[in-house]
């Protein structure tokens, strides 16, 4: 038998070669998957030990007023203290914003703490002076000598930079760094992860420093702190790994149906082979061993291409983007030989499952059949009665479980349900598939003519292996679509919070009254959309100090052209809504305060909120009471569609500034929500689209197969008076007609899922949500596998035309 | 000799080159008169194929000029030979005649609907309805291949080439895989066309049973014309 298999796969590897592409991407997938999760392992964890160096302890996560507190404390008792920590800052340029949230770091007092490495220039000497990332510096274009405005309104600070620094690890890296003294006034907005601190240089004497400042600190040696730093490095770097290995696992499974299907499709072309090799002697046993053999030496030869060039790939891609990103700090690629053996052996394992099957038909073939004479016209495989009626009844069940999932916003439920749908859909593929071509058939008939009608007709020739090609395209366009409706629908829900959350997209508020002009200026700027002057006035409010209050002005809300997104809080006559983050010091929401506006004062109670800047929030009545001529002391704007919440905030902040007004950029924040969930889909798309890459491989696959098996008959066809631009149309549009069955079927089934998913999950959680279906998203998902049909048929289509009548004919 | 269906002159065929090269056709003369049965025989290999092939322009002759219907096939480009095909020649081959996923009446449409006319036209009706009437299978026609046994198929072929009306209709070895009675059937419907609609029929076949049926016998050997038997 060995000749046998020899020749065999010397004939037929061609015929593989999607087969072999399937495996090879998904084993690839793997190794890509491996070598960057390592290389975002190193980057991360590269340094992660130096901000410590020299120190003898470690706070792990303390509040920023402790971290304040220690930091003053060491500096008393000569010990040395520095947080690792940040605070988000616009940070702005000659009235030009660089950066609308740049993270503003600690650059410790004492030089040889100081665990920046510099760059150009030199450390601050003192307050007023910064440091600022290179890689930061780079994007902003800052240089040595620039002077910097750090924050907005009263608590701005202008600096100059005295020098550029790089981060040593990834875990403390800032875009500027200031001294503590400059770096305080921020305290109540600070991030702190961790503060070391410096004495004697033993650990419980430190530990006893710092719990007589902070008794309950959580002081911990810095080795400690360092492998806690490291395991959640790895920690969160393997929970994206196996989110990626999911998708892997998705595209090995469309790689299986693909496979799968061309062994049933070249088994069933040589099952004549198989039966003369019965008929001279061979064994069933030896005929299976030498079909195995032969998937085997396939699934072998995938692995070992797959791994090989996943390491390129992967080692490529890093080195690239080491390259040309250094700021996305990768580390160098190394790849675990276990990942190497598990990703060869999920390739092999794959090929020999997806063989598994059709090879156990190959048993069945009878010697008998060799000397039948040919019966290539014979019709397809009838689909099992028992098949369709379990199908139905698993369908059914599936939709029930859906259903119930919705009622009882059950996840596991959900999971079940769907799930089901799905196995019950393709197991009715073979019925459901050929169906539906046949129903679209009629409009390929109507617009290719005589073509159309051959092209649908061939493309529900076999439903089997109709069924199995639309499959593997269903599961991708399934996830794909699903995931863009929830996503859509999720935005939704996300839109109408973050309009309560952000009412204003841009709240400009003085510090005293503004000059009559500012609301046409500010409105008169590019981008801006419409601005309405608040009335309010500077106070000062008991225990919280300097406040500008404010009252909604009437119209701002449901004027003409509206400012505001949302509501703003409704504010009795009795009450102050001060922003959240002026609270927490002493004042608490449900205190009483007294309010001060010149002579004038009230005492009300006190509610938190926020989204209209750094300014109380009263009624008008209450403003009235406090300030009877109340002049312009904010200005609200609303944004364009579609406007760039840097490039306003500048031209907003060149007004704003000199007349000292801060500014509340709503729109930014906005903005970096929808960036994320534009991330996250584009992600998910993405990675998605490796299985639907391969799913395409399989279509071209089965049409290059079917190709070979009717060869005779584009013969026959190009006798009776089909042109060759007729026989490729005729290919195309059965391509065409499976890809966008496939994708259809997928679609329902998608934005079913994500419907069920949206009432099931997502409506509970969030007030207002509803199914909302991208309606231009899944038009382009249709009409982009309506191209990749076309472009998966132009391989074969191409062999099929060259094909000469006469040479077809005296085939075999 | 007004009423040449086709015609051959010094047509040559070979394939390969160096040591591998074969004459298939040697410079073949040949006059096919219109409203004839002509069969053309021979052993294996004798080249009877590759000549109806080149007389079909389903293959393109070494050198030499073959004239079908008054047309020079020579210098006809793929597409123009495939259009000459469909609107002047008719074919029945031995196996793969019919389109599986097809009903009988939509394979014999085919040609003509590949070829853009509309079959209401009165006469095209006419025409099916006879050649359906003289083949016996109105009964067959909404059935597909698979439903109807091999005698019934190689009608339905007839059918299919006779319908438009051609000048020639090519059959090459149509009964290769029938048994007797049904050859002799298919036999009789082939010289039935000839007779009753005026058609012109070549057929190719090694059988001298087959040949019988023929009004004319061209015999070939080695790639030329042997002998020519007027029936």
């Amino acid at each position: 038998m060995r000749t046998v298999l020899l020749a065999s796969l010397r004939t037929h590897t061609r015929r593989y070669g999607a087969a072999l592409l399937a495996i090879v991407v998904g084993v690839v997938f793997i190794v890509v998957t491996a070598a960057l999760s390592s290389s975002v392992r190193n980057g991360l964890s590269a340094g992660i030990g130096e901000p410590y160096a020299g120190a003898d302890a470690v706070v792990d996560d303390p509040s920023p007023e402790d971290a304040a507190r220690l930091i003053d404390a060491a500096a008393k008792s000569g010990a040395d203290a520095w947080m690792i920590g940040w605070t988000t800052q616009q940070v702005a340029r000659d009235g030009k914003v660089l950066d609308s949230s740049a993270d503003v770091g600690q650059v410790p007092d004492r030089p040889e703490r100081r665990w920046q490495k510099l760059v150009d220039g030199r450390f601050p000497s003192g307050p007023g002076e910064a440091v600022v990332d290179v890689n930061a510096a780079k994007v902003g274009e800052i240089g040595v000598g620039d002077h910097l405005r750090v924050g907005t309104g009263t608590g701005a600070l202008d600096v100059t930079v005295t020098g550029l620094v790089d981060s040593p690890s990834t875990y403390s890296v800032a875009s500027v760094y200031l001294l503590w003294s400059d770096l305080a006034r921020w305290t109540d907005r600070l991030y702190v992860t961790s503060l070391a601190w410096s004495g004697s240089g033993d650990l419980a004497a430190a530990r006893g420093a710092i719990d007589d400042v902070v008794p309950d600190a959580d002081t911990v040696a810095v080795d400690a702190y360092v492998q806690k730093l490291q395991k959640d490095v790895n920690n969160g770097v393997d929970v994206i790994a196996i989110v990626v290995l999911l998708f892997a696992a998705i595209a090995l499974l469309v790689a299986v149906l693909v496979i799968n299907n061309t062994f049933a499709i070249l088994f069933a072309q040589r099952a004549r082979d198989f039966a003369l090799l019965r008929c001279v002697g061979a064994t069933r046993r030896q005929v299976v061993r030498s079909v195995r053999l032969e998937s085997l030496a396939l699934g072998v030869l995938a692995a070992v291409t797959g791994v090989l060039g996943g390491l390129g790939l992967g080692h490529g891609l890093v080195a690239l983007v080491r390259h040309q990103w250094p700021s996305a700090r990768l580390g160098p690629a190394e790849v675990a030989p276990v990942w190497l053996i598990a990703a060869a052996a999920v390739g092999l394992g794959v090929t020999l499952v997806a063989a598994w099957l059709p090879t156990r038909r190959v048993v069945r073939v009878s010697p008998l059949a060799a000397l039948r004479p040919d019966d290539s016209t014979r019709v397809s495989t009838r689909t099992g009665r028992v098949r369709v009626v379990v199908g139905l009844a698993v369908v059914a069940l599936g939709l029930a479980a859906l259903a119930a999932a919705v009622a009882a916003s059950s996840p596991p439920v959900l999971v079940v349900g769907g799930a089901g749908t799905f196995v019950g859909v393709l197991l009715l593929g073979p019925v459901l598939v050929p169906g539906l071509i046949r129903t679209a058939g009629r409009l390929a008939h109507r617009a290719l003519g005589p073509v159309g009608r051959l092209a649908a007709g061939n493309a529900v020739r076999n439903p089997r292996r109709t069924a199995a090609t639309a499959a593997s395209l269903l599961i991708g366009v399934t996830l794909t679509t699903a995931v863009l409706t929830g996503m859509a629908s999720s935005r939704t829900a996300l839109s109408a919070e973050m309009d309560e959350q952000y009412p204003v997209d841009l709240a400009v508020t003085g510090t005293a009254t503004l000059p009559p002009d500012v609301v046409t200026r500010l409105g008169a700027i590019d981008g801006v959309d419409g601005a309405v002057s608040v009335p309010g006035a500077p106070a000062e409010i008991a225990g919280l100090g300097k406040v500008p209050v404010v009252a909604e002005p009437s119209g701002a809300a449901t004027g003409v052209r509206p400012v505001l997104h949302g509501d703003l809080p409704s504010v009795g006559s009795r009450q102050v809504v001060v922003p959240w983050d002026l609270l927490g010091d002493g004042v608490e929401p449900g205190d009483r305060v007294v309010v001060t506006v010149g002579d004038r004062s009230a005492r009300l109670r006190v509610v938190g909120g926020e989204g209209w800047g750094e300014a109380a929030l009263v009624s008008t009545s209450t403003l009235h009471r406090l300030a009877p001529g109340a002049a312009t002391q904010a200005v609200w704007l609303r944004a364009a569609d579609g406007a760039d919440p840097q490039d306003l905030a500048g031209s907003v902040e060149a007004i704003g500034s000199p007349v000292g007004a801060g500014l509340q950029n709503g729109l930014a924040r906005r903005s970096y929500v929808d960036v994320q969930l534009d991330v996250v889909t584009g992600g998910v798309v993405g990675l998605l689209g490796i299985a639907v890459v391969i799913a395409l491989v399989g279509i071209a696959n089965t049409l290059g197969l079917s190709v070979l098996e009717r060869g005779r008959e584009h013969a026959l066809l190009r006798a009776l008076g089909l042109t060759r631009r007729q026989v490729r149309r005729m290919l195309a549009a059965e391509a065409v007609l499976l890809a966008v069955v496939a994708t259809l079927v997928g679609t329902t089934l998608g934005v079913l899922f994500a419907w069920a998913g949206v009432r099931a999950l997502v409506e509970p959680a969030v007030d207002g949500a509803h199914v909302v279906l991208p309606w231009g998203q899944l038009a382009l998902v249709v009409a982009t596998s309506a191209l990749a049909g076309l472009l998966a048929a132009v391989v074969p289509s191409r062999r099929a035309a060259k094909v000469t009548p006469a040479a077809g004919l005296a085939l075999e | 000799m007004t009423d040449l269906a086709a015609s051959t002159r010094g047509l040559t065929k070979s394939y390969g080159h160096g040591d591998t090269l074969v004459h298939a056709l040697r410079g073949v003369d040949l006059d096919l008169p219109a409203g004839r049965f002509t069969a053309i025989m021979g052993p294996s290999g004798s080249g009877k194929s590759t000549l109806m092939h080149c007389l079909a322009g389903l293959d393109q002759p070494t050198s030499g000029s073959v004239t079908v219907a008054g047309r020079e096939l020579a210098g006809l480009d793929d597409d123009a030979l495939t259009r000459f095909r469909r609107d002047h020649l008719g074919f029945v081959f031995q196996a793969f005649n019919l389109l599986p996923m097809l009903t009988a009446a939509q394979n014999i449409w085919l040609p003509t609907e590949l070829a853009g006319r509309d079959r209401r036209e009165p006469a095209l009706a006419a025409r099916f309805e006879q050649v359906v009437d003289t083949l016996g299978i109105s009964s067959r026609l909404t059935h597909r291949p698979a439903e109807m046994s091999g005698g019934q198929q190689q009608r339905v072929a007839i059918a299919r080439a006779l319908v438009t009306a051609p000048a020639i209709v090519f059959a090459d070895e149509p009964t290769g895989n029938l048994d007797s009675t049904t050859s002799a059937e298919v036999l009789a419907f082939l010289r039935r066309s000839v007779r009753e609609l005026g058609q012109t029929v070549v057929m190719v076949t090694h059988e001298t049973e087959a040949a019988r049926y023929a009004d004319d016998v061209i015999v070939l050997t080695d790639g030329q014309i042997a002998s020519r038997v007027a029936a």
